[in-house]
């Protein structure tokens, strides 16, 4: 049992001894920052340098804390991650979805990658009625697209090679340029 | 005078140009739809809409705002009474009350009550603000870089102390949110920091980014999922809304003038904001009410008390956003985005240039507060229809508005990348308890400190005891620091803490 209580907390202080690592590693990029010195003066380094030094102290109270908490035992935990009900695929379905789309607006358009975006993610996160999986997506799209590059005029992406022409014509076709 | 009734005239007009005023009205649909929507909080709106005002004027934009804010930060209420889904954290003391007064039959009075204490509340808080920020600005421009570094000292210390649960990660998050804030080209010295020859970090971490990508896609992220339900919506019986009548909400009147107070008080503290100020007049509702047994049973006076309270911390919060430039919640320090899209730093100046402006947003204040009477009888009206929207299509639509509003700021697709980072981070954050708001507030006041810290020791030729040699600057710091150990010692008197204080979140 003590076992077990001592692997929760050192479970625990991985967070924190993450973020004070990346902290120590950014404290030493400071020193190497460029800086015609001049005399009597701080210096551009000395405030993130002073930063992340409270940051480094600021870990080492949360790492207090959470050994002070660990040890009383009493039911209300502070800061400590609550079970819950947590979908890891569907979590991990919804990140890829979200760079997906940022890579496909890129690659396809803004056009094609929305749509495409609107149907799985909808169906990733449950949504089982396929025509009104595709109405959404279509009108979603085209709204969107009316609001934004027809009445904003902003120059969502387009797309690459192919996919350029395809937006291009598909923009004339709903008469959203 | 404490205030200029000629500028507060020109307000009054400018606010009813036909931009405006559709701004202000704008807002406040949204505003009362995104609030009283589970999931899509007023934060969240106001962080959506941010990226779009770079379109217009900083007048329209600060009103589109406000209109939100406004109308988010009561429309979570009607969730709450309808549902007993409180459409945000501050809206939980209301939702004790209110959902329980709707099981006693009294739905249509509990809707009509949340919706006139809101605007009570508001509309009085507005007025404060209108009556005390300029002499405010006026006290405020003797404020020397001194005084300013520890007006925002207190403001980053503040945040640590309020609305959290663990100090520790409060600070981890705050001073994470500062060191962000040293990307970029230092001011001071015209050095590059921490850009790692990236052409797109050179101008440094755009907040806005960070906001979206943190609020918006962090929550999408967090929504969706923990759910294993099926996605869709239910169907629910609509309720009609009836408005209290003048003698239900004078024998209201001290509870009332109460929520006002605590909100307006708590609303002016940075970082304290509606969540705390909601808790706050409930608790001394509670204490000092002639029927506090009826708390959690369904009391007027705890809906009363919690609803003006949430409102009258709007005005309160704007005090010193317009005057020092420094944000009291989450939602000012997104209207600082605002103003700092449109090249403007709010503060004492803000009077002395653009007094017109100002009053213009005083103006709009006042009137959103009105108005919002009646934009909440029509949401309330219909809300169970809108209720029927099914949240996957709505968080969908979230996260396209999300990477359109990343793009339209430098139409660079780096920007939407950093901004599904930052979302992807905001989840971890919220899965790992990390609060994000402090986060928020020292990417946002990381740099002015900065700033007001180095050009002061600059001038005293680094003698670090000008912070403590002008007295204002000397007793806020000291303050600070007070506040800083303030919840270990109300940690050691207690042991244990109340179970609501853990519903508490710093908006």
């Amino acid at each position: 049992m003590k076992k077990m209580r001592v692997g929760a907390t050192a479970s625990s202080l991985k967070g924190p001894g993450l973020i004070f690592s990346m902290a120590l590693y950014f404290y030493f990029l400071a020193g190497r920052i460029q800086d015609v010195p001049i005399s009597g003066q701080l210096g551009p380094a000395f405030w993130p340098k002073t930063i992340l030094i409270l940051l480094m102290v600021s870990c080492g109270i949360k790492a207090v804390e959470t050994i002070l908490e660990k040890g009383r035992k009493t039911g209300v935990s502070y800061g400590s991650s609550q079970p819950k009900d947590l979908n890891i695929v569907r979590l991990i379905a919804m990140i890829a979805c979200i760079m997906g789309i940022v890579w496909a607006m890129e690659i396809l358009g803004f056009l094609l990658a929305t749509f495409l975006f609107f149907l799985v993610f909808t169906r990733i996160a449950g949504w089982r009625r396929i025509a009104s999986l595709l109405i959404t997506s279509s009108l979603g799209t085209v709204g969107v697209l009316y609001l934004f590059v027809k009445v904003v005029y902003l120059p969502l992406p387009k797309g690459q090679w192919f996919f350029n022409d395809l937006t291009i014509f598909l923009y004339r076709l709903l008469a959203i340029i | 005078m404490w205030i200029d009734l000629h500028y507060l005239g020109i307000g009054l007009v400018n606010a009813f140009h036909p931009m405006n005023f559709a701004m202000i009205i704008v807002g406040l649909m949204i505003g009362v739809l995104a609030g009283a929507l589970p999931g899509i909080t007023m934060l969240n709106a106001i962080v959506l809409v941010l990226p779009f005002t770079y379109l217009m004027g900083m007048v329209p934009s600060l009103l589109l705002m406000i209109g939100i804010y406004c109308g988010g930060i009561f429309a979570g209420s009607i969730t709450g009474i309808l549902f007993n889904i409180p459409g945000d954290p501050m809206n939980v003391p209301t939702t004790w009350e209110g959902y329980k007064l709707n099981k006693k039959g009294f739905v249509s009075l509990a809707l009509g009550m949340a919706i006139m204490c809101s605007a009570v509340g508001g509309f009085l808080s507005a007025l404060t603000m209108t009556l005390l920020s300029p002499p405010f600005a006026k006290v405020a421009l003797s404020f020397s870089t001194a005084e300013y570094f520890a007006i925002v000292f207190l403001g980053l210390t503040s945040v640590v102390v309020i609305g959290t649960r663990s100090i520790g990660s409060a600070l981890i998050s705050l001073f994470i949110g500062m060191a962000l804030g040293t990307v970029g080209m230092d001011e001071i010295y015209g050095v590059f920091r921490f850009t790692f020859g990236s052409r797109i970090l050179e101008t440094g971490v755009n907040f806005v980014i960070v906001l979206i990508g943190l609020f918006a896609i962090g929550e999408v992220l967090e929504q969706l999922s923990m759910k294993a339900k099926e996605a869709g919506g239910t169907l629910r019986e609509r309720h009609k809304t009836r408005l209290p009548r003048l003698g239900e909400l004078w024998s209201l009147r001290s509870t009332i003038l109460r929520g006002f107070g605590i909100g307006c008080l708590v609303g002016t503290i940075p970082g304290a904001g509606a969540t705390v100020a909601s808790f706050v007049s409930y608790g001394v509702e509670k204490q000092v009410c002639k029927k506090p047994e009826l708390f959690g049973k369904g009391s007027w006076e705890g809906l009363a008390a919690s609803e003006t309270a949430i409102n009258g911390s709007t005005g309160g919060a704007m005090i010193p956003l317009l005057t020092l430039g420094i944000p009291g919640s989450g939602a000012t320090a997104v209207m600082l985005g605002a103003f700092l899209l449109h090249n403007v730093q709010p503060g004492p100046l803000l009077f002395t240039k653009t007094p017109e402006s100002v009053y213009t947003i005083f103006a709009g204040m006042l009137l959103c507060n009105l108005i919002m009477i009646l934009v909440g009888l029509l949401v309330a009206r219909f809300f169970s229809e809108l209720m029927r929207t099914p949240e996957v299509i709505l968080d969908a639509f979230i996260v396209v508005f999300c990477l359109i509003g990343a793009f339209a700021l430098r139409n660079d697709m780096a920007d939407v990348w950093l901004m599904a980072g930052f979302g992807i981070i905001g989840y971890f954050m919220r899965r790992y308890e990390l609060p994000i708001p402090p986060l928020v507030l020292g990417l946002i006041l990381g740099p002015l400190a900065e700033n007001y810290f180095m050009t002061t020791l600059i001038g005293a030729g680094n003698d670090f005891t000008v912070f403590f040699r002008r007295p204002l600057s000397c007793t806020l710091i000291f303050l600070s620091i007070a506040l800083f150990f303030l919840p270990y010692v109300r940690f050691r008197k207690k042991k244990q803490p109340l179970e609501q204080e853990s519903e508490i979140s710093s908006y």
